[in-house]
């Protein structure tokens, strides 16, 4: 089997606090330890990545955060100044164009054209080489916006070229579609947990990354994964506890309830989505940071 | 004094608006809110955006559209439920509502011009606090139209605390702004759009422009830009309508949190940056947080072990289950200090806390069973 690292794009997507953050970190890492030359890309938001690795905020420009990986946060301004200069060469024409409020405003108008630019720093970053004309980057990885937001982020180039048939933009926004689309270069990584509304919604997302943006999907992570610690006969017990020890029973049911639960929905996901699954432990710790990312990472280093 | 917190804060409350991070539980807690109101006799509304039809499903209801339905009184009585009041719910529709703001807002001979134009699809879908400005105006037409003593509204869930308070600026400036209305205004006056308009600024600015987008893509967007123009002022005067009723008393925010320090820390932004806005914030909610176990000193263990496992206790049975409690406990801990934290930073804020329950809630009788502990 191909492995996960193999692509030059992983865009790790699902529900907002599914852990997505801590799957690329995990993933990032796990790959640099391959040798491969990684960046994470962290799409206009608080920036997350650096701290779970236990390094320093790097912001809008690329940073080092450990051996072989990098890391940036893409933001739409400084994102759209990095591509009109790209196209324009000259910083000055840029400062007298694109700081005019009034050519602002009609930027603005460009459906989306902020979200484009952020795929469009994403796609440079894939093909960008180094003078001896090897890529820059082996690998690339995005944490994406939380699933809504996330699949309209990668359905982009396909909204737009409806809009926007012609012209260099669209020459652009093809290209983006292109390397999405391409099995050879990029794959969505989906991320859940083992609970009733994420994975109805992972399922979702699935059929959208498929039907929709037509994208090669690669893996399952399902995070926050609970083992049963107890038997069913054992289980049984805890209901006919006396009183004095009934309130542990309850606690200690509660969490072998978890786990059953967990294991129902990761055997509903398998059924309902084609991909294979990897299921991540649930880490009980205070600080939640590189210690947590190396355990998770070590798991994925076969991936 | 036999009131809750909660049920304090919201006394003599129009419309309830729940905001907060994606995930946290804010429909679900939406509908308990409103499901408490129409235990008490009032007609309420509850308004959401989740496209995961989660809402419907709680209120067993088969569809959820645009326009109210309302919960049938069986469905009360069937889950033992006393309804006293009238409970109704709806689902925002995005591009619906859009539509129906443009009709009813737009000169008649643009109409068709703004409704058939490709950029018009933006405004509707994809920019940025679009689905926040037509889930506030919506409130405002619930509020103005209908005869609800009560809305609350379930707003979507967004990226930052910051897009849904700066959704009606957003919506405003992309109707246009002083500088660009008096840039079009001659053109407008001559009955000409279009690229007559970019001549104003020179032919520099379209020059280079265009080699980003295109030539005709610049034309058209100018079309469509003045078309839009002389909107600016209705829109403007709603937006401002929309601002002043969210800030009057008769509204309360509720902001929902999980216990999560990601969510924490987004809720305590969301918190400082509704006060600064002049909202009323009438609670935080910290959301499904692990309660603390019971203490389990050697005996109960050595109990537990032999009750469940093997009698007399083996060392391994006595593990498990000290091992498993330990988990909870740290579960409970980490809690326990982010709700500290979230507390102090949103002082004088009350902070309320409904624990983890032990399914997902799916129907009145489960949204009925959060009941004790938000108004408790």
């Amino acid at each position: 089997m191909r492995s996960l690292f193999d692509r030059r794009l992983l865009v790790v997507i699902g529900k907002g606090g599914v852990g997505k953050s801590t799957v690329s970190a995990a993933l990032a890492l796990a790959a640099a330890r391959r040798g491969k030359r990684v960046l994470v890309c962290e799409i206009n938001t608080k920036e997350r990545i650096s701290a779970l690795l236990g390094a320093g905020p790097v912001g809008h420009r690329i940073g080092k955060l450990a051996e072989n990986l990098e890391a940036v946060v893409v933001e739409p301004k400084e994102a759209m100044r990095e591509y009109a200069l790209m196209i324009l060469k000259f910083r000055s024409i840029y400062a007298a164009v694109f700081e005019n409020r009034f050519v602002r405003y009609f930027l603005r108008a460009i459906p989306s054209l902020s979200e484009l630019v952020m795929l469009g720093k994403v796609y440079f970053h894939v093909k960008e080489t180094l003078p001896d004309g090897n890529p820059r980057y082996d690998l690339v990885i995005v944490d994406s916006p939380a699933t809504g937001h996330g699949l309209s982020f990668l359905r982009l180039p396909q909204v737009l070229l409806a809009i926007i048939p012609k012209g260099p933009m669209a020459d652009e926004t093809r290209k983006m579609h292109e390397m999405l689309v391409d099995e050879q270069t990029s794959a969505a990584v989906l991320v859940t947990l083992p609970e009733a509304m994420p994975v109805n919604e992972t399922i979702e997302l699935n059929r959208g990354l498929r039907d929709v943006v037509g994208m090669p999907r690669a893996a399952l992570f399902l995070n926050g994964f609970l083992d049963p610690r107890l038997s069913p006969e054992e289980r049984e017990k805890l209901a006919q506890l006396p009183p004095e020890l009934a309130p542990a029973g309850a606690a200690l049911l509660s969490r072998e309830q978890r786990a059953r639960q967990a294991e129902h929905y990761a055997q509903r996901l398998a059924v309902d989505i084609e991909l294979p699954q990897q299921r991540l432990p649930f880490i009980f710790t205070e600080n939640f940071g590189r210690e947590a990312v190396e355990k998770i990472a070590a798991l994925m280093e076969g991936a | 004094m036999s009131q809750g917190v909660l049920e304090q804060a919201l006394t003599g409350k129009r419309i309830v608006v729940c905001v907060g991070s994606g995930g946290v539980g804010k429909t679900t807690l939406s509908a308990a809110i409103a499901l408490k109101a129409a235990s008490q006799g009032k007609k309420v509304v509850v308004c959401t955006i989740d496209p995961a039809r989660r809402l419907a499903n709680s209120l067993g209801l088969v569809e959820l559209g645009n326009v109210e339905a309302r919960v049938s009184p069986e469905k009360f009585a069937a889950a033992g439920l006393p309804e006293k009041g009238e409970l109704w719910a709806m689902m925002l529709d995005l591009k619906r509502s859009w539509d129906d703001l443009i009709i009813r807002n737009a000169p008649a001979e643009r109409r068709d011009a703004i409704l058939n134009s490709r950029f018009y699809q933006q405004l509707s879908s994809a920019l940025a606090g679009s689905q926040e400005y037509v889930a506030m105006e919506k409130i405002v037409e619930l509020r103005r139209n209908r005869d609800y003593d009560l809305v609350v509204l379930d707003t979507p869930p967004t990226a930052h605390a910051l897009d849904f308070l700066d959704a009606p600026n957003r919506v405003l400036d992309f109707f246009g702004n002083e500088k660009a209305r008096w840039l079009l205004a001659p053109a407008l006056k001559a009955g000409e759009v279009g690229l007559r308009m970019f001549n104003l600024t020179g032919g520099y600015f379209v020059k280079t422009l265009s080699k980003l987008t295109g030539l005709e893509l610049l034309q058209e967007l100018a079309e469509f830009l003045s078309t839009l123009a002389p909107m600016y002022e209705v829109f403007k005067e709603r937006a401002a309508a929309v601002k002043a009723l969210l800030a009057s008393s008769e509204c309360a925010f509720v902001l929902v949190s999980s216990a999560n320090p990601l969510t924490v820390d987004e809720a305590a932004y969301f918190h400082t940056l509704l006060i600064q806005d002049g909202m009323p914030v009438a609670a935080v909610i910290a959301n499904r947080v692990n309660p603390l176990p019971p203490e389990a000193g050697e005996g109960e263990l050595d109990r537990l072990a032999s009750a469940i496992a093997t009698d007399p206790p083996s060392d391994a049975a006595r593990e498990r289950i000290a091992a498993s409690l330990e988990e909870l406990r740290l579960l409970a801990q980490v809690d326990r200090r982010q709700i500290a934290r979230l507390a102090e930073t949103c002082a004088p804020t009350p902070v309320l806390q409904v624990p983890r329950m032990e399914s997902d809630v799916y129907d009145l009788a489960g949204l009925w069973a959060l009941d004790g502990h938000l108004f408790g």
